[in-house]
């Protein structure tokens, strides 16, 4: 297992859509289990292959108290969503920024998981905000996108600033 | 994503958003909450669940409460505040937080409800609570609202409706309900079913009053017991689970679930006899999707329909049905329990409404039955007037309906159908009545 870098806001690479997995081999797994410990490690409760460079439609969660929960979505989409809700977000990819953002209140999707099984499931609270924040990763989409062009201006000037010195 | 960390007093701040929509807007707790704790993890959640649903429980005993201890009643505007104040004082009585950290906690939340001038109030009220908690909770006692934590009006009816018993009723609409399953019998037995909660480690027993039902001890998460994924159960209280084994439809059978979201009677039916041909019908496209979930969820079939029960020349196809489950729109006041905002929402003046409304659901839904075919009526409330009342106006005036007497062992009897009130085995308030077309 190894610790991948997370891209930091404004990288173009966040913007890129990711591809669908043909087939869960070993070499998925492999990225699967490097995002989880690069998840853990950040701490973040989700992480999509486009925040590492990856460009694969491949995410894993642990919304979890205890951080023993993780879950593995591969070519996850979103079949039905009801309901509205408004909470404060946070992403990897711009550290230091909260912000409201509207969501979906719940939320039905399938996926494949590790072993290339697929899956349904139904999701609401912070699991359902954390996996609609994690497909849009893989649609070259972010958390800010959803601001007022001022507010994700701002957030962009103060991301440039304080990228330089790393 | 990131994680945000939700801090107590944050959580403190969305419960008292949420409870005054309650009280000021009147909107129900069972359609804030998926929204409020969004974004909030299971501890959060669970705060904002006890903070939300503790404090509707016994709003009325807190109000009278503060109503000692303020010098004038809060004007309407302020029911944020006041609803601030029975939190405080539900945390202070009920959940053990240390009086410090009340205190501090309430006073701090008067700034960010941006009324910083209720500090003062906040910490004077609560102070005085600490103070003098023993004289005051001792003058309750002699305060029936406030010792029931029920509205006057409704005391009023129950004890009308129920002379020897309503004193329990009270206190079981305060009772924390159970979690009751019901066990998929398309895909296992009751047994089975008791085996994988034991291997889990989850304490469970079946319940006397129906074949499916297993009663969960102690606290569970649903999502996390054996099956929920792969539909092997529902949750669903006893009492519910009534209706479909009363419809009893049989092979074959044409049957109609009246008002059916969020599905549990309609899945019930089609566990217990999968060849019929169900239709599903709810006036909320919202709540039918619901619906159609937990068919997806249980593998089961029906055919769901949007649109209001009452109007037949809508959606009705000339073909006549062979069951017809009426589990009409009611108070709820019969679960109280599980919704313990409902004695916030109802007023005394919905009662007569809701009654000439489930006699017109009856009327019209009667003419859809079969000769010899059986109509169940079923309400979640424990009046007379929803009840038996409706059922004999509809009888007096039906000349082709007769009721099928109930030879069951659960229940009260009444002039017609049956009441399981609150508690009883310990189940929800819940009426039934059978009616035949001759």
């Amino acid at each position: 297992m190894a610790l991948l870098d997370i891209l930091i806001y404004p990288d173009n690479r966040l913007r890129d859509i990711a591809k669908p997995v043909d087939g869960v081999d070993d070499s998925v797994r492999v990225l699967l289990d490097d995002m989880l410990e690069t998840m853990y490690e950040a701490p973040g409760i989700g992480l999509a292959a486009t925040q590492v460079g990856v460009n694969r439609r491949v995410v894993v969660i642990d919304v979890s108290e205890d951080k023993n929960t993780p879950l593995v979505l591969i070519n996850p989409e979103i079949l039905s969503s009801a309901g509205e809700g408004v909470g404060e977000e946070g992403c990897l990819s711009i550290p230091g920024i909260y912000e409201d953002v509207k969501r979906a209140a719940e939320i039905r999707f399938r996926a494949l998981d590790r072993n290339g099984e697929s899956y349904e499931m139904d999701a609401d609270g912070l699991l359902a905000v954390c996996v609609q924040h994690e497909v849009d990763h893989l649609d070259g989409k972010l958390f800010v996108d959803y601001l007022s062009a001022l507010k994700r201006n701002r957030i962009r000037k103060k991301m440039q600033k304080s990228e330089k010195p790393r | 994503m990131r994680s945000v960390a939700k801090s107590d007093d944050s959580i403190r701040l969305t419960a008292v958003r949420t409870l005054t929509s309650v009280v000021a807007d009147g909107k129900s707790l069972g359609e804030l909450l998926p929204a409020a704790r969004q974004n909030l993890d299971t501890r959060g959640a669970a705060l904002l669940q006890e903070l939300t649903y503790g404090a509707a429980r016994w709003s009325y005993r807190l109000d009278a409460l503060l109503l000692k201890l303020v010098n004038k009643p809060l004007r309407n505007r302020d029911a944020d505040v006041r609803v601030a104040l029975w939190l405080g004082l539900y945390e202070a009585e009920y959940m053990r937080t240390p009086d410090y950290a009340v205190t501090d906690s309430y006073v701090r939340l008067a700034k960010k409800l941006g009324k910083p001038w209720a500090r003062g109030l906040i910490n004077a009220t609560i102070r005085k609570f600490f103070r003098e908690r023993e004289t005051l909770l001792a003058s309750l006692a002699e305060d029936e609202v406030a010792e029931t934590a029920h509205p006057a009006w409704l005391l009023k009816m129950l004890s009308a409706d129920w002379p020897e018993q309503h004193p329990s009723i009270a206190e079981a609409g305060n009772a924390r309900a159970p979690l009751v399953l019901r066990v998929n019998r398309r895909q296992l037995n009751r047994t089975q079913m008791l085996d994988a909660l034991s291997t889990a480690g989850i304490a469970a027993r079946p319940h006397e009053l129906a074949d499916d039902a297993i009663l969960i001890d102690g606290n569970a998460q649903v999502e996390r017991l054996p099956g929920y994924e792969n539909g092997h159960f529902s949750v669903q209280d006893v009492a519910a689970q009534l209706a479909a084994v009363l419809l009893d439809a049989q092979t074959g059978h044409r049957v109609l679930d009246a008002c059916a979201a969020p599905g549990g009677k309609t899945c019930h039916i089609l566990e217990l006899q999968p060849s019929v041909d169900l239709i599903s019908l709810d006036s909320s496209a919202s709540r039918l999707l619901r619906v159609e979930e937990n068919l997806a969820r249980l593998d089961l079939t029906a055919k769901t329909v949007c649109a209001d029960a009452s109007d037949t020349a809508n959606w009705w196809d000339g073909q006549p049905f062979d069951r017809i489950l009426l589990d009409a729109p009611c108070s709820a006041l019969g679960v109280l329990r599980r919704r313990p905002d409902i004695r916030r929402l109802r007023r005394e003046s919905d009662i007569p409404v809701l009654a000439s409304l489930q006699l017109d659901l009856l009327q019209a839904l009667w003419p859809l039955l079969a000769p010899g075919g059986r109509l169940v009526y079923a309400t979640c409330s424990v009046l007379r007037r929803e009840n038996e009342q409706v059922v004999g106006r509809f009888l007096d005036a039906t000349s082709d309906a007769r009721e099928v007497p109930l030879e069951v062992d659960w229940g009260y009897e009444c002039l017609h159908g049956r009441q399981i009130l609150p508690g009883q085995h310990e189940a929800d308030g819940f009426y039934y009545a059978i009616l035949q077309k001759v």
